[in-house]
């Protein structure tokens, strides 16, 4: 068989793949860019040319600088609380105990969950007259009066960041588990007889192991806090008075809320390059990680 | 006292009982084999010396002090492993210092003991090198020297040369060698490789079913087995076991007509009648020059199978219904089909109680 029909045959059978790709990825984006480049209402005119100037106001803008730091101070928080808590979690998990199996079960269940019903059940957690933190917090006395968690601006960030730790961190516990079962009982017993103690057992040995796979998370975890819209939807819409507005809910009321079509789609392909250059970092690191432990 | 002594070590999963009471004295610079098959409990007891498995009764004295219930870094000993366990992120230097960083040792004096060390392991050039840039062997001096520098009072090995090809074992197996012999350590050494277990040790524990079924220098084991387990375990190819009986003084072929001379030192406890099994070992048989010779048995056989390995010849034969090996010299004149006979010494006759399975005693 020819080296020519093998090529051709490749992309014949790619050919459906590619149609598909390019449809419904390749072009919304190039149009994206193109209506980036308008001043395009989302009903009605097609929008003249202006050029860069829906990136200059959008990035000049308070309210751009704002999100962006808002967004950001959301990711790094949340993705770290996530990572501690998960390879705490994943370290108890590897214990032997009984009852593990079925904890190891109970954990998945807050990622398993659909982001709306999460985010409506921290939502009822939360609520100011009948929610079970206020009912909690002032019977043990931390509280003296119910507090509108969502509806203060400066709580609603704190408050959204757990509901979304309390989603993800299960994620993050799952990859840390299963790295900490590859580590091999030879290298933990002989850093025992060395005379390493818990804390550079796990320094020393365990996480060597842990940091590549970890590192995946980590890449996955931001990636997907950077670009957070959903809970926060549900649970405060991006309120009280924008303090909790993420990017994404940015370039959702930026196109859908005012229907201004062009400087919404140059808003969303700002961050689609802020995700895509932390993509990349990480991936860096990532391979960096992966030839340290070979 | 001795450097180390076990006493009646007995280890139990549930209702498995995989050590049944092992006792064991090792003077100070012994070099103690334990050898067995896969699932006899040999690794089970070294985990248990080291402190990484809990004995389900029993006491182990290193010197004169228990160690049960001592954590494994206060037990004075050194481990190590199969698998190298060599920590994958630090260079070989950290990696040979480990047990000394964690027990805060001095820099200065951390790094002389990892340099003296490297210098008696000829491993030097490799001190700022990861793990993952060795070979087999060099990981395993590696191993070697992380344990070395601890100058703990004994020495555990589990299995150290299994994970290195056959050229590279042997050459680690002299290493070994040497260093024990430069160092004078205790050391308890699981293998199950019996030639390791031969040329190293100075005693071997053969350990069946979480039992030691013979404890002896290696002479001895080889020699003297105690029973048709070790007879059968240690040498390869494997000591030949024919069934016979005793009939007027002499020990009968079962299923031929071949009849022996029963050796004098065996005719006091050899009852008319009995069934024995009659041991001898490959390499103590040789060609007979004349059916009938003076000295010794001599053993008629047809000859089945004969493989040269290089430095011996071995041929597998029939005695009546009964199948034997014997290794002669390489140039032996001996073909497949042949009817020959082989000739032994009375001394190279071993018989053994195949109900009790123990050796009869001489």
């Amino acid at each position: 068989m020819s080296g020519s029909w093998m090529t051709t045959r490749a992309w014949l059978l790619m050919l459906p793949l590619l149609v598909v790709m390019v449809s419904v990825i390749g072009w919304p984006l190039v149009d994206t860019v193109r209506l980036s480049f308008t001043d395009a209402k989302l009903v009605g005119t097609e929008g003249n040319f202006v050029g860069l100037d829906n990136y200059a106001k959008m990035l000049s803008g308070s309210n751009f600088q704002r999100t962006l730091v808002t967004t950001t101070w959301f990711a790094v928080i949340s993705v770290a609380a996530e990572m501690v808590l998960g390879v705490l979690a994943a370290l108890l998990l590897n214990q032997q105990f009984r009852g593990r199996t079925l904890l190891r079960a109970l954990m998945i269940l807050p990622w398993a969950l659909p982001t709306v019903v999460n985010a409506t059940l921290w939502r009822l957690i939360y609520n100011p007259e009948y929610g079970a933190l206020n009912a909690a917090l002032t019977q043990i006395g931390l509280l003296d009066a119910y507090r509108s968690w969502l509806g203060e601006p400066n709580t609603a960030l704190a408050a959204l960041i757990v509901a979304d730790c309390w989603k993800n961190f299960p994620l993050v516990a799952l990859i840390a588990l299963a790295a900490l079962q590859a580590v091999p009982r030879d290298i933990t017993a002989a850093s025992m007889v060395d005379g390493a103690g818990p804390i550079a057992r796990f320094r020393f040995v365990i996480l060597p192991y842990l940091v590549g796979p970890l590192l995946v998370a980590l890449v996955l975890r931001t990636i997907e806090a950077f670009k957070v819209f959903d809970i926060i939807w549900v649970m405060t819409r991006g309120g009280p008075a924008n303090s909790t507005r993420t990017l994404s809910i940015l370039v959702y009321q930026e196109a859908f809320s005012f229907q201004r079509a062009g400087s919404g789609a140059s808003l969303a392909l700002i961050v689609t390059l802020l995700v895509t250059v932390l993509a990349v970092a990480y991936a860096a690191l990532v391979r960096k990680a992966a030839g340290s432990t070979s | 006292m001795s450097a180390l002594e076990i006493q009646n070590i007995r280890k139990s999963y549930g209702a498995v009982d995989t050590l049944k009471g092992i006792d064991i004295a090792l003077q100070s610079g012994e070099f103690l084999v334990l050898l067995g098959s896969s699932g006899c409990g040999k690794s089970t007891l070294l985990n248990i010396i080291a402190g990484l498995a809990e004995a389900t009764s029993g006491d182990i004295k290193i010197g004169d002090r228990s160690i049960i219930g001592v954590h494994p870094k206060d037990r004075d000993i050194a481990m190590v492993f199969q698998s190298y366990a060599l920590y994958p992120n630090l260079s070989v230097r950290r990696n040979i210092g480990f047990g000394l960083e964690m027990r805060k040792v001095p820099l200065a004096v951390r790094e002389k003991a990892v340099l003296d060390a490297a210098k008696l392991l000829q491993i030097e050039p490799l001190l700022d090198r990861k793990p993952s840039q060795l070979s087999g062997g060099q990981r395993q001096r590696v191993a070697i020297g992380r344990a070395l520098v601890r100058k703990p009072q004994v020495f555990l090995f589990d299995e150290p040369l299994s994970n290195l090809d056959a050229k590279l074992r042997l050459e680690m197996r002299t290493e070994l060698k040497r260093l024990h012999q430069m160092l004078k350590t205790t050391v308890v050494y699981v293998t199950h490789d019996q030639i390791e277990a031969m040329t190293l040790a100075t005693r071997i524990a053969v350990m069946k079913d979480g039992r030691i079924e013979q404890l002896g220098t290696p002479e001895e084991i080889y020699n003297q087995p105690a029973t048709l387990y070790v007879a059968g375990f240690v040498g390869a190819p494997p000591m030949n076991i024919l069934d016979v009986e005793v009939d007027n003084g002499a020990l009968a072929i079962v299923g031929s007509d071949i009849r022996l001379p029963l050796p004098d030192r065996f005719k006091p406890i050899a009852r008319d009648g009995a069934r024995l099994a009659l041991g001898i070992r490959p390499e103590a048989l040789r060609l007979a020059p004349s059916a009938s010779q003076a000295a010794g048995i001599t053993l008629p056989v047809r000859i089945e199978v004969v493989e040269l390995t290089g430095p011996e010849l071995v041929a597998t034969a029939r005695a009546g219904q009964q199948r034997l090996t014997a290794c002669l010299a390489p140039r032996t004149k001996v073909g497949q089909g042949d009817v020959t006979a082989f000739s032994a010494d009375d001394d190279a006759l071993h018989l053994f109680d195949p109900a009790t399975g123990r050796a009869c005693p001489a």
